[in-house]
C-alpha cells in the first residue's frame, strides 16, 4: 500500500497521547499518584494537544474534509466510523478529567472511563487495517497488539520526560524503575516487530494470477494492464520505493524506534537525565514514523496482481 | 439462491478480442452521464491519468508452442457479499436491494479511499479531480432509462462489444441468458478464496481443448 502521511502522523501522535493517558489513568486509579497541577498544567494539555494534532493530520487524508462529520454515520459496520467516534470521545473524557483535576480530585469512574476510551481508540484504529482479510500482513491480531504496545511505549517515555521536566518535590522524580519499565516496553515491542516481520516473510499469498483471472493453464503472466499512463490502481496500492530503500528503512526502524532508545534507557537507569530521556523520545518518535510508513509499505494488496505490466 | 434480482455481466473470454471498445464506450457514456465526469488529468501530456470504470487487460498462459493470449475485461463485479460496502464510514457505498448493483453516492463520499483498500479486485478508482470514489454502475442510468429505446437499455459496454463477449442479465433468474451461460459453460468467479461471491462471471476459454481435440484426431 502507499504510505499515507496523514495516517502516519495521526496514528503515531494519537498513539503517544493514548499511551500517556493510559498510564496516567492507571497510576491514579486507586489513589492520587500525580499532583493535580502536574495533570492540569502539563500532562493533560500535552496529551490533548497531541490528540488535536492527530485529528488535524487525519483530515488531510480526506478528499472532502468538509463532509467529515458524515463519517460517524456507519458505526454499526465500519471500524473507520467507530474510530471517528472514539477519537472525539477520548478528547471529551480528557477534558472531563482536566476539569475535575482543576476543581479537586478526579473520581475513580472517570479514570476508568479514560482507560476504556484510550483502549477503544486503539482497537478501532487497528481494526481498520486488521479487518481487511485479504491484506494478509494486516489481517492478524499482531496488528492491534503492535499499535497498543508502541503507543504504550512512546506514551510511557513521554510521561517519563514530563515527570523529569516537572521536577517538583511533591512528585516522585525520574528514577531507575521508570526507565526499567521503558526498557521493558521497548524490548517487548521490538520483539513483536521482529516476529511480525518474520511472519510477513513467511506469508504465502492466497491469491495468485490463476485465482485472479481463472485462466486455465500454467505460467500465467500479464502482458498488459490495459493502460499506459498510470491510474489510481497503480498509485494507491504500492509504496513506489526500491528494495534498497525498504531494506535500509528497516535498519533505521530497528535502530531509532527500539535499539537506540533502549541503550539510552539503560544509561539513564544509572544516571537519570531528563535530556537523555527526551532524546530517547525523539529517536523513538522518528522511528515510529518510519515504522508506520513501513506498516503500509509492507502490506501487499491482491489488486496488484492485475497491475503488473505496461505494454 | 436469493430471490432478489442480481444484475451482472457475464464475460466470454472465448470471444473477447481486446479491442477496448467497452472501455471507451463506458468512458463516453459515464463521463457525460449521471456518474460523471470521469476526469482525465494531463490527458495529452507525457503522463496522462484518468478515471475509468472498466479496463481490458491481457494475459498469456502456457509455454510455446502451446500458448494462449487472453484478453480480460475487468470492472466492478457487484459482489453479493461486497467487502467494500460495510467499511464505508459514511454509507456512501451501498448495495441496492432491488437489483444488487453496488453504487457510490457521490454527495456522501468523503474520499477516504478505504473502500478501495477493501476491494481485492481494484475495481474502484478515486477521481483525482472530484475527490470521490467512482466505480462501474452497470449503467444504472441506461438500464432504467425512460427515454432510451428498449434495445438500448443495457450497459454501454455490452452494446459496444463487437463480438458479443458481454452478456448482461439477472444471475438470480435461472432463465436469463446470463444464468444459462454460467450454467452451461462453467462460468466462474474471480478470487473465490475471499468469499465475496462476485455477481459478474467469466466464461472460460475452450479453444485449447478444441485444439487438443483436433490434434488428437490426426
Amino acid at each position: 500500500m502507499r504510505p499515507q502521511f496523514s495516517i502516519i502522523f495521526f496514528t503515531t501522535l494519537a498513539g503517544m497521547a493514548q499511551g500517556l493517558l493510559f498510564f496516567i489513568a492507571l497510576a491514579n486509579l486507586h489513589s492520587q499518584a500525580t499532583p493535580s497541577a502536574f495533570l492540569t498544567k502539563l500532562a493533560l494539555p500535552i496529551a490533548f494537544m497531541l490528540l488535536v494534532l492527530g485529528l488535524v493530520a487525519s483530515f488531510f487524508h480526506l478528499g472532502h474534509p468538509e463532509r467529515a462529520w458524515r463519517a460517524a454515520m456507519m458505526w454499526r459496520t465500519s471500524w473507520l466510523s467507530r474510530e471517528v467516534i472514539a477519537l472525539p470521545a477520548l478528547m471529551a473524557v480528557t477534558i472531563a478529567v482536566y476539569c475535575y483535576a482543576l476543581l479537586g480530585e478526579v473520581p475513580q469512574w472517570l479514570w476508568i472511563a479514560l482507560l476504556i476510551a484510550t483502549l477503544a481508540l486503539w482497537i478501532c484504529t487497528a481494526k481498520i487495517y486488521q479487518c481487511i482479510r485479504f491484506i494478509q500482513e494486516w489481517s492478524h491480531p499482531s496488528t492491534l497488539t503492535n499499535f497498543i504496545l508502541l503507543g504504550l511505549t512512546s506514551g510511557w517515555i513521554l510521561l517519563e520526560v514530563l515527570i523529569g521536566v516537572w521536577g517538583d518535590a511533591s512528585i516522585q522524580m525520574i528514577d531507575a524503575p521508570l526507565s526499567v519499565i521503558a526498557f521493558v516496553l521497548l524490548f517487548l515491542s521490538f520483539n513483536l516487530k521482529l516476529w511480525i516481520w518474520s511472519r510477513n516473510r513467511k506469508l504465502k499469498p492466497k491469491s495468485n494470477l490463476a485465482t485472479a483471472t481463472g485462466i486455465k493453464g500454467n505460467n500465467i503472466r500479464q502482458t498488459s494492464m490495459g493502460l499506459m499512463g498510470g491510474s489510481f490502481n497503480t498509485r494507491e496500492f504500492f509504496h513506489h520505493q526500491t528494495d534498497r530503500v525498504i531494506v535500509n528503512l528497516r535498519k533505521i526502524i530497528m535502530l531509532c524506534t527500539y535499539i537506540i532508545p533502549m541503550l539510552l534507557m539503560a544509561y539513564v537507569m544509572t544516571s537519570p537525565n531528563v535530556f537523555v530521556i527526551a532524546l530517547a523520545l525523539i529517536m523513538n518518535y522518528l522511528g515510529l514514523l518510519a515504522e508506520r510508513w513501513m506498516f503500509f509499505a509492507e502490506a501487499n494488496h491482491p489488486q496488484n496482481l492485475y497491475y503488473q505490466r505496461v505494454s | 439462491m436469493n430471490k432478489n434480482k442480481q444484475l451482472a455481466l457475464v464475460i466470454d473470454l472465448n470471444v473477447c478480442v481486446g479491442c477496448h471498445a467497452c472501455v471507451t464506450s463506458c468512458k463516453e457514456w459515464n463521463t457525460s452521464g449521471s456518474a460523471g465526469p470521469l476526469t482525465d488529468l494531463n490527458a495529452y501530456g507525457a503522463n496522462p491519468s484518468g478515471t475509468f470504470f472498466n479496463r481490458v487487460q491481457t494475459f498469456e498462459a502456457g509455454t510455446f508452442p502451446n500458448t494462449q493470449t487472453v484478453h480480460f475485461p475487468k470492472s466492478c463485479l457487484h459482489c453479493e457479499e461486497p467487502p467494500c460496502v460495510p467499511v464505508c464510514p459514511t454509507g456512501a457505498s451501498y448495495k441496492r436491494k432491488e437489483d444488487g448493483i453496488v453504487l457510490v453516492d457521490y454527495d456522501k463520499c468523503i474520499g477516504c479511499s478505504y473502500c478501495s483498500w477493501a476491494c481485492p479486485y481494484g475495481a474502484r478508482e478515486l477521481d483525482q479531480e472530484r475527490q470521490v470514489m467512482t466505480k462501474c454502475t452497470l449503467c444504472v442510468d441506461r438500464i432504467y432509462s425512460e427515454t432510451l429505446p428498449e434495445a438500448e437499455k443495457k450497459p454501454a459496454c455490452v452494446l459496444a462489444c463487437p463480438t458479443s463477449a458481454r452478456i448482461f442479465g439477472d444471475v438470480h433468474d435461472p432463465e436469463s441468458a446470463a444464468s444459462k451461460a454460467i450454467a452451461e459453460r462453467s462460468g466462474y468467479a474471480l478470487m473465490p478464496e475471499w468469499e465475496t461471491q462476485p455477481a459478474n462471471h467469466y466464461l472460460p476459454r475452450s479453444i485449447m481443448e478444441t485444439i487438443d481435440a483436433a490434434r488428437n484426431d490426426k
